[in-house]
């Protein structure tokens, strides 16, 4: 969905020009194959994979040329991609495709500004900021969970009313109004309202009451540890509000923060993670939470079990066990945001699970970003 | 001890004392000096801190003033003054600008005092910060008018205190209250300019109890923190200034001085304590110093001590010494001797008296010699009259009848002739014998050494008078012999002492004119011989036991008094003693004690004088 877009004069698509996007990150594997020699060893983006092949084979590894060819491969700084000349669905429109990876978010936003990249991620809480700044958003619809899943094996996981005081102890109205300046929505259940129809039934609403009395009942309760991803500003806001929230309910938090990212963990009580939805469907996105929150969390396989031909019911069901243990408590749903420079026609935001829609995207012809990079 | 070794501690004593006081003396001069500089140098760092603080305060005061006054703040303020206003755009605001006004503590508070934004603690928005809307004496505080205040605050890494001041943005009915401030550490005490051996330490109240994290200095949280708890606790439930010293090793010049300021709150809280320490190493030395100095002092004044102990003693005891030889002189009968006087003072005053004594002394005997020479030949003349009257008389009468014989019967002047004559000379071999024995007495030989035991002395003397002791016509007399059988044998004059012996026997018959028991008894011991002879007669008083030896003194009516005189004079020659026991009624005893060799000793002058004439 292209939301806050401004309003275009109809006009004809046009091919050529190197498109310039960035982003934060830079670790992911690409087949080795396809990258040139120099690159064998190196790493791009998942997008930069759904780029260069059409698609991935049931054993895992990528087939049929994409729209894109790699062209050029500085490993965790830059990937060139050149179009596709013989691509099967077409040439894309435009000639190069430019990734700069690892960038700040600073950075991405001046070089919006500035007109030097056309399409960058920016984090939910800085909408509102590049928004002043005269930066196009476009935003997904809210398809990231960001959740509080209590270690399997903890202390707390051992009490549900540890679990279910700090669960209630959460503001998460405030979290989605100030932390993610109102981009996204208070998440109650695992699957967000667009896609499930059933999030309404979860309440969101914190209870710093019955999170004090139930931690009153709880015999010598000792601090819960709280881990977070400490490079991502964001959830690192998120992480010290639940703490206030906690500290306020009584419970006693203290905050671990992981520079090194949510690959490696540090072991705490609980950790705050982002879980991003594998489909707009209900069912393949919860099945994926599924996958990962179960032996996370040290969920009941057989409570959680989903068959795929689970039915809106079975859905909501798997959903509210889950929910009701209070190993997995959901935060909120943030949706991708994305700044865009005012030359990129025709961009539609991904919907969960698809790469960025570069193949149908062209440029208009004004203010070309400053080119970085050589064919 | 001797005069010397008294000498030597008096000195030795007045010496350590003296030092010893001095030594004290300097040393409590010398802490109380160096307390007084410390005392200034402590108020010195704490009039300084609190300039500090008070500048700072009203830097941080300014500066939130200043924030109050943006344009942005303002606009802030008009937004959040809407019925529609949403907090929520603000709420990175307060982080941005407390970086652009150099504020670690920043809160923008909404007119009900919600957090809009806080630079310290950003996850807290949408709580309340209850003490800004607080009231005082019923109205709301004007916190201009407050000033910069300390203050203790939730952070976002736990609680802290602060150098707070408020600012008010007021639009409408609405206000924005702007909450600035540094936090209190250790980066407050780095802008103090500490003295040589001082330091400045900061305890904040952030607990219930002591948490020896919370003591820092400029450089973090200091070793050995726990070594204040006693103290620190003390001043947060008193907050007074208090003064306490913690000795960091066993060594005292490691301890370390310290001067506890509270710090206060708008409530009066303790918030924190400011701590001045300062190193008791210069005054531990400095007195260490004083000491060292002191006992070399005390050693050196020993060596004084010894060496003029020496020479005064020399100087003072040699008079002394002397004066003890010649009073040893003296008392052995050295009465000439003198000594020298030297010099003025106690010592000469009293070797003139002793000089002054003895010459006295030496006048004295020569007096008493001359009237017992007096004495004595009064009494020797008392009884050659005496002696010589008796025989005298007769022959005067022998004379005067002579002639009248011769005149008026010259037919029986023949008879007459011939019986005064016959008078005549018995009565002039009286004389002879009188004369005898004065010349006997007067020449008493030395004694000439032999071997000689008593026992045989004894046994010929009473053989002697075997034949008086039965004597027809007198009450007779039992000799009784107790003599030791082994006797040892003496060196002495046999002839002395057989006239001695004699005398004796002689004595104690006469004391005995109605018979009785003589009784000769001879002993031994420890070398000496004794014997007694006793009788069994009428005894003597007091006073004639007293005067018994006195030549020429005699209890009998014909006696001349020379027997013991002479007894006494062989047995002194022999160097014995011979002392008498009588009781009256029952009898006299007397003892002679003879060494087994006498002496080698010169004749006394007297002695020689009366042998001589």
């Amino acid at each position: 969905m292209l939301a806050a877009a401004p309003a275009f004069t109809a006009r004809r698509p046009r091919y050529g020009g190197t498109l310039v996007v960035e982003d934060g990150e830079a670790a992911n594997s690409v087949d080795p194959s396809a990258a040139p020699a120099n690159a064998a060893a190196g790493e791009v983006k998942t997008q930069v994979d759904s780029l260069i092949y059409d698609r991935r084979a049931a054993d895992g590894t990528f087939s049929d040329p994409g729209p894109f060819r790699l062209a050029q491969w500085d490993p965790g700084k830059e990937a060139v991609l050149a179009a596709n000349e013989s691509y099967k669905g077409g040439r894309p429109f435009v000639d190069v495709v430019e990734i700069r990876m690892a960038t700040s978010v600073q950075d991405r936003l001046a070089d919006l500004e500035l007109g030097k990249t056309d399409v960058a991620e920016i984090p939910a809480d800085q909408t509102r900021r590049a928004q002043e700044r005269g930066i196009r958003i476009s935003r997904s619809r809210p398809d990231e969970l960001i959740a509080l899943v209590f270690t399997a094996g903890g202390r707390p996981a051992n009490d549900p009313r540890v679990r279910e005081a700090i669960a209630s102890s959460i503001d998460r109205a405030a979290i989605v109004t100030f932390i993610l300046q109102k981009e996204g929505e208070a998440a109650g259940g695992l699957l967000p309202q667009w896609s499930s129809g059933t999030a309404f039934l979860f309440s969101t609403a914190a209870d710093p009451l019955h999170a004090r009395q139930l931690w009153s009942q709880i015999p010598s309760p000792g601090a819960v540890s709280l881990g977070y991803d400490s490079s991502d500003s964001q959830m690192e806001a998120i992480a010290e509000r639940i703490a206030v929230n906690a500290r306020q309910a009584g419970i006693s938090m203290t905050l671990r923060g992981n520079p090194g990212g949510t690959n490696a963990r540090v072991k705490a009580d609980a950790q705050l993670v982002r879980l991003r939805m594998a489909s707009a469907l209900s069912q393949p996105a919860l099945a994926g939470f599924l996958n990962v929150l179960t032996p996370a969390a040290g969920l009941s396989a057989s409570e959680t079990s989903l068959p795929d031909s689970a039915t809106a019911e079975q859905i909501f069901e798997c959903e509210a066990a889950v929910v009701r243990s209070f190993s997995v408590v959901p935060i909120a749903w943030v949706p991708e945001v994305y700044g865009l420079s005012a030359r990129v026609r025709d961009w539609d935001p991904p919907a969960p699970g698809e790469p960025l829609p570069l193949a149908d995207v062209w440029l208009d012809e004004i203010d070309a970003p400053t080119k970085k990079g050589n064919l | 001890m001797t005069f010397r070794g008294k000498l030597f501690w008096m000195f030795t004593v007045a010496l350590v004392l003296s030092i010893a006081l001095i030594a004290t003396g300097v040393t409590i001069v010398a802490r109380k000096a160096f307390d007084e500089n410390n005392t200034q140098h402590t108020e010195a760092l704490v009039a300084q801190f609190q300039r500090e603080f008070l500048s700072r305060g009203q830097d941080v005061a300014r500066r939130v003033q200043t924030i109050a006054n943006a344009e942005a703040t303002v606009r802030m303020a008009i937004d959040l003054a809407r019925p529609t206003a949403d907090p929520s755009i603000y709420v990175d605001d307060a982080r941005g600008v407390s970086q652009a006004y150099h504020l670690n503590v920043l809160d923008f508070v909404g007119s009900d005092g919600t957090i809009i934004s806080s630079a310290e603690f950003p996850a807290r928005f949408g709580y309340k910060m209850p003490w800004i809307k607080s009231l005082t004496e019923g109205k709301t505080i004007d916190w201009v008018a407050q000033g910069p205040f300390l203050m203790k605050i939730d952070a976002q890494s736990g609680p802290t205190v602060a150098l707070l001041a408020v600012s008010t943005v007021r639009v409408g009915d609405k206000n924005l209250y702007i909450v600035g401030g540094e936090r209190l550490g250790r980066e407050f005490l780095s802008s103090l300019v500490l003295p040589v051996g001082m330091r400045a330490l900061l305890y904040l109240n952030l607990d219930q109890k002591f948490q020896p994290a919370d003591l820092v200095d400029e450089n973090g949280p200091i070793d050995q923190a726990e070594r204040f708890a006693p103290s620190i606790q003390k001043e947060l439930q008193q907050p007074i200034e208090r003064k306490f010293t913690i000795n960091w090793t066993s060594d005292a010049k490691n301890a370390e001085e310290f001067h506890e300021t509270p710090l206060l709150g708008r409530q009066n809280e303790v918030l924190g304590i400011l701590l001045v320490g300062s190193s008791q190493r210069e005054v531990v030395i400095l007195e260490r110093r004083i000491r060292f100095l002191a006992a070399l002092a005390v050693l050196f004044g020993l060596l004084i001590a010894l060496l003029l102990s020496w020479w005064g003693a020399a100087r003072v005891t040699r008079p002394i010494q002397e004066l003890a030889e010649a009073a040893r002189a003296v008392s052995g009968g050295n009465w000439d001797t003198r000594v020298h006087v030297r010099g003025k003072g106690d010592v000469a005053e009293l070797a003139t008296a002793f000089n002054q004594m003895t010459q006295q002394l030496t006048d004295q005997r020569e007096r008493l010699l001359q009237t017992e020479r007096v004495a004595a030949w009064r009494e020797v003349a008392r009884r050659l009259a005496h002696e010589l009257k008796n025989p005298l008389f007769p022959l005067q009468t022998t004379v005067e009848n002579l002639r009248r014989a011769k005149e008026k019967n010259p037919e029986q002047f023949e008879e007459v002739f011939r019986e005064s004559t016959g008078i005549l000379l018995s009565e002039i071999e009286n004389l002879k014998t009188i004369v005898g024995r004065f010349s006997d007495f007067a020449k008493m030989p030395q004694p000439e050494l032999a071997t000689v035991n008593v026992n045989d002395v004894v046994r010929s003397v009473v053989k002697l008078f075997e034949a008086q002791f039965g004597a027809v016509g007198r009450p007779p007399i039992t000799p009784e012999l107790h003599l030791e059988e082994d006797l040892p044998s003496i060196q002495a004059d046999q002839t002395l002492l057989h006239r001695a012996v004699e005398n004796l026997v002689l004595n104690a018959m006469d004391a005995m004119p109605a018979g009785g028991v003589l009784m000769l008894r001879t002993t031994h011991q420890d070398g000496k011989v004794d014997l007694e002879v006793s009788d069994t007669g009428t005894g003597l008083t007091p006073e004639e036991c007293d005067r018994l030896f006195t030549p020429y003194y005699t209890t009998k009516q014909h006696g001349t008094g020379l027997g013991l005189a002479i007894v006494q004079s062989v047995v002194s020659d022999h160097g014995g003693r011979v002392s008498v026991e009588s009781e009256s009624g029952v009898g006299t005893s007397v003892h002679v004690e003879l060494p087994s060799r006498p002496p080698q000793k010169p004749r006394p002058p007297a002695a020689e004088e009366k042998s001589q004439e």
